[in-house]
């Protein structure tokens, strides 16, 4: 294999090229969120060419060849094999994740520096909630549905015990004194990839995506052949429910409903499964009354096709402008999946341009690396200050408001809690509550002290900083250069959050090189109506549309022969708020004049 | 105290030439064998250089390994064993060793004395390798692309002469990339030493009155320069790096400083030391043992195990 990205390269057109340069001038007076939104929508456009030239780097595939199916060119395999028919590991579940740094910038610090400085400290200091900052302009399904979609993309899966980090704890640290080990706290490593490393890839380390690296709805499919079938009804393609139509428990997974992905469950995931759950059931009906002669499998495999193009769909021009509140995203997220509204300038552009057309439809592009989620994807995706540390539960038909913990709303109570206030109550609630904001001192303290079964007691800010660290996740600064900003020089560059500059100053030891990936992603000052950081923001440009753009059900084969003409409609006239009418239409008056269902809805009573 | 030069664009560049802030760099956890070419046009020439030492898969030559690298390591230490059990290997390569104790002695050889040096090394790791003047030549013209200005340096490329050498070394290491390195670049130095030694045995009775020990302290070279960066800003001692600085470490400038220590020429006491750190020296001395000697060997016909004297056809 050659080591040049299994021979994938980016071709970069005469177009592309000119803009690149007349951008880079006008970049160097303006900034991309200052242009007016026609030109700021282009300015992204740029950006995303040259990430797509410079940031993807294979790793290689870490699986063996996967053996073919009938029905994997019409539809999606369970694992995600056979997406690409030439290459049919690409993006297969337990692949490896790739990179979008070059190889030896993702390597790891040396044993002495790695836990410098302590994560725990950057957890107490820089991280823990002092007063919790809402984000107003979301609801918590925004937060719910960032984890829902997560949980499709990757899995690192779950760590074990063994070789464990020791993170030492200053005194007067409340960590339990239970829970330490030698006076540290304990944090387990990222289960290791155990298949054989290539010679070229140096010293980056490798690890393996659990699920399938597709945006293919795993998180309610499953990544494997057995978990399907253990989530389908078995009867007209539909998948199981229960008498009381919510999702019948996961028997291995307690508190957990028994779907595709059940990791870190809560009742938010719970309810994202659940509707989209109906949503393929009723797909199902109405492709069985079209087709009426179609089997199980066939119904299912094509409403698992529907269903996942309708959640990218809600995804890219709901979410995405929802939490990235700026016009010129805006323009570009729509542009990505139809096209831009201009006929004159669809016609300059031609029929193959993704600009003029969509990437929905348009040929399918690796660029230039084999299409693989990529360990930065994920750094820059812990949005955990999203969460609340409680919330309002209110009652539609009711004024009263009962003040729940999230910690009483996850794990093995989840399913408890959903039968108690019932789908729709919560349904509302998360409707019209506000998520956090994505910014320092904003991090759940019920996570910096949190029990799973089957682990030590977790800090999960600490972790999410040891994750970036181990998996060789370049810090804070180096990061910006590699996705082509400038470096900072000063703390002061990075944040004008009171007081945030002087404390990261005093743990990084006056260090700004040091500063770590998700400290400086949470302390950037936001460009605005962003919900996160710039910075995080380059890689979302090149992976948002690289999802779409690699997946041959986006493109090549996003046709009626696949999809069906029903199907193409249904996610063509589909969005969030139709979906959520359809199965709680009691929901309603709360959305009513809501025009993005990520947006808070209205309160109906108090 | 190092040299540090940045213009903006251009060039940012340190060049550390004392033993003890050479040694503090080298260790230093920010400072990265790989390059990647940030930092100006000078810093992206040098990586773009150095880019070239991979085989056609993608593999990396071992010198140019990073130091968390895990087949490094084991690269290190193989080659490190095999290349420590020293008398059998100095046997194996006897009639290289009088060959060059002859030209060290006479100042003639059948052959260019850079082919025996190839040949000798390369019979290090394969008892049968056979160093050619068209092997040798491309090792030379690696060489001289390391050292090259630009046009020259756009010459060796455009003319297809860097892909040729890479390919005959390549070819003649049989794909072990520890000597192919060995046999293209390492060898530089041996035949400076090589040099050195002749250069001295011309100065009146040398030979005799010095020791071999002695001699291959006067002789011994290092690499001139080692090339890092700075990948991350950081202060090494007194140095302060800042991003992105292209390192040279000038190796042979502080071994000089350090005569007396010839394990200084190889990072002898250094995550990245060179698994020749006793053959080489070894070799060395046996070679000035050889032309110590009155007896001339094979090295006036008689071709050495799995060479041929000059006037056969190849």
């Amino acid at each position: 294999m050659s080591r040049e990205n299994d021979g994938f390269v980016f071709h970069r057109g005469l177009l592309q090229a000119v803009l690149d340069v007349v951008y880079r001038a006008i970049n160097f007076f303006v900034t991309w969120d200052h242009l007016p939104t026609l030109l700021g929508a282009a300015n992204l456009s740029v950006f995303r060419d040259r990430l797509r030239a410079h940031n993807l780097h294979h790793t290689g595939y870490g699986t063996t060849s996967p053996g073919w199916s009938p029905g994997n060119d019409r539809w999606r395999s369970a694992d995600g094999s056979f997406n690409n028919l030439d290459h049919p590991r690409m993006g297969m579940a337990g692949a490896r994740f790739g990179r979008n740094f070059p190889l030896p910038e993702c390597v790891p610090d040396s044993v002495d520096d790695l836990l410098e400085p302590s994560p725990r400290e950057i957890s107490e200091e820089l991280l823990a909630r002092d007063q919790f900052i809402p984000a107003t302009s979301l609801n918590l399904l925004a937060a719910a549905w960032i984890q829902f979609e997560t949980h499709n993309w990757f899995s690192h899966g779950v760590p074990e015990s063994g070789n464990e980090f020791k993170i030492p704890l200053k005194a007067g640290d409340e960590w339990p004194k239970e829970e330490r080990i030698g006076g540290y706290m304990k944090i387990r490593r990222t289960v290791r990839d155990e298949t054989s490393r290539e010679s070229w890839l140096g010293a980056a380390p490798t690890f393996r995506n659990l699920n399938s690296h597709w945006w293919d709805a795993g998180q309610i499919y499953g990544s494997d052949r057995a978990r399907q079938m253990q989530i389908r009804s078995g009867v007209d393609g539909k998948i199981e429910i229960g008498n009381d139509g919510m999702l019948p428990a996961d028997p291995v997974h307690p508190g957990a409903d028994l779907t595709g992905f059940n990791d870190n469950w809560w009742v938010g995931l719970s309810l994202l499964h659940n509707l989209f759950a109906r949503e393929h059931n009723v797909i199902c009906d109405g492709l069985k009354t079209r087709y009426p002669t179609w089997i199980d499998e066939e119904l299912f495999q094509r409403a698992r096709l529907i269903n996942g193009a309708l959640i990218a769909k809600i995804h890219t021009i709901e979410w995405t402008p929802g939490i990235l509140g700026h016009p010129a995203l805006d323009f570009s997220m729509h542009a990505n999946w139809s096209g831009i509204p201009y006929r004159v300038l669809r016609a300059v552009l031609g029929k193959n341009s993704e600009a003029a057309y969509g990437i929905i439809g348009s040929p399918t592009e690796q660029h230039s690396a084999p299409y693989a989620m990529t360990e930065e994807f994920t750094a820059v995706y812990r949005l955990h200050p999203l969460i609340p540390d409680d919330m309002d539960v209110r009652r539609l038909d009711a004024a009263e408001v009962e003040h729940c913990k999230l910690v009483d709303m996850q794990g093995g109570v989840s399913r408890k809690f959903m039968e108690t206030r019932g789908f729709a109550n919560l349904m509302y609630s998360f409707g019209t509550a506000h998520p956090g904001a994505i910014r320092l001192h904003n991090y759940p303290n019920f996570l910096r002290q949190f029990t799973k079964d089957g682990q030590p007691l977790l800090d999960v800010a600490a972790i999410d900083i040891m994750r970036d660290r181990e998996r060789g996740v370049p810090r804070y600064n180096r990061f910006r250069e590699l996705v082509g900003k400038k470096r900072v020089k000063t703390f002061e560059e990075i944040t004008s959050i009171p007081d945030a500059a002087r404390k990261m100053r005093a743990i990084y030891k006056g260090d700004v090189d040091r500063v770590d990936l998700m400290v400086g992603l949470l302390a950037e000052d936001l460009p605005d109506g962003f919900g996160f950081s710039d910075t995080a923001f380059r890689i979302f440009i090149l992976m948002a549309s690289r999802r779409l753009k690699s997946d041959r059900f986006f493109t090549d084969d996003y046709r009626a022969e696949v999809y069906t003409n029903f199907g193409l409609d249904w996610v063509h006239k589909n969005g969030m708020k139709s979906v959520l009418l359809r199965h709680v239409p009691q929901l309603g008056p709360a959305l009513e004049g809501v025009n993005n269902a990520f947006a808070p809805w209205n309160v109906l009573r108090g | 105290m190092a040299l540090i030069l940045s213009i903006p664009g251009l060039v940012r560049v340190a060049l550390v030439r004392d033993p003890d802030e050479l040694l503090r760099v080298n260790n230093a956890g920010r400072v990265a064998r790989s390059l990647s070419g940030r930092g100006g046009l000078f810093n992206r020439s040098v990586a773009a250089k150095l880019a070239v030492f991979r085989t056609p898969d993608g593999d990396i030559w071992p010198a140019f390994r990073d130091r968390h690298d895990p087949l490094r390591a084991a690269h290190q230490a193989t080659l490190e064993s095999a290349l420590s059990d020293v008398e059998p290997l100095l046997q194996r390569i006897a009639p290289e060793i009088a060959e060059l104790g002859n030209y060290i002695r006479d100042g003639h050889a059948h052959r260019s004395m850079g082919v025996v040096v190839q040949q000798a090394i390369g019979r290090l790791f394969f008892a049968d390798y056979i160093a050619s003047e068209e092997s040798y030549a491309a090792a030379r013209t690696l060489q001289a692309w390391l050292s090259a200005w630009p046009l020259r340096a756009y010459w060796i490329r455009r003319s297809g002469a860097l892909k040729a050498s890479l390919d005959r070394i390549e070819a003649t290491s049989r794909g072990n990339m520890a000597c192919a390195h060995a046999t293209a670049l390492a060898m530089g130095n041996i035949v400076k030493s090589i040099d050195l030694m002749r250069e001295l045995v011309l100065r009146g009775d040398s030979l005799a009155k010095i020791e071999p020990q002695d001699a291959l302290l006067r002789t011994l070279r290092a690499p001139a320069r080692v090339v890092r960066e700075a990948r991350d800003g950081d202060c090494v001692g007194l140095i302060r790096l800042r991003s992105r600085t292209l390192v040279l470490l000038a190796v042979e400038d502080a071994r000089q400083q350090r005569a007396s220590d010839p394990g200084f020429a190889f990072f002898a006491d250094a995550w990245n030391r060179c698994p020749a750190h006793s053959i080489v020296p070894a070799l060395l001395i046996e070679v000035w043992r050889a032309a110590r000697t009155n007896k001339k060997h094979s090295a006036t016909g008689t071709p050495p195990q799995g060479g041929r004297p000059k006037s056969q056809p190849p």
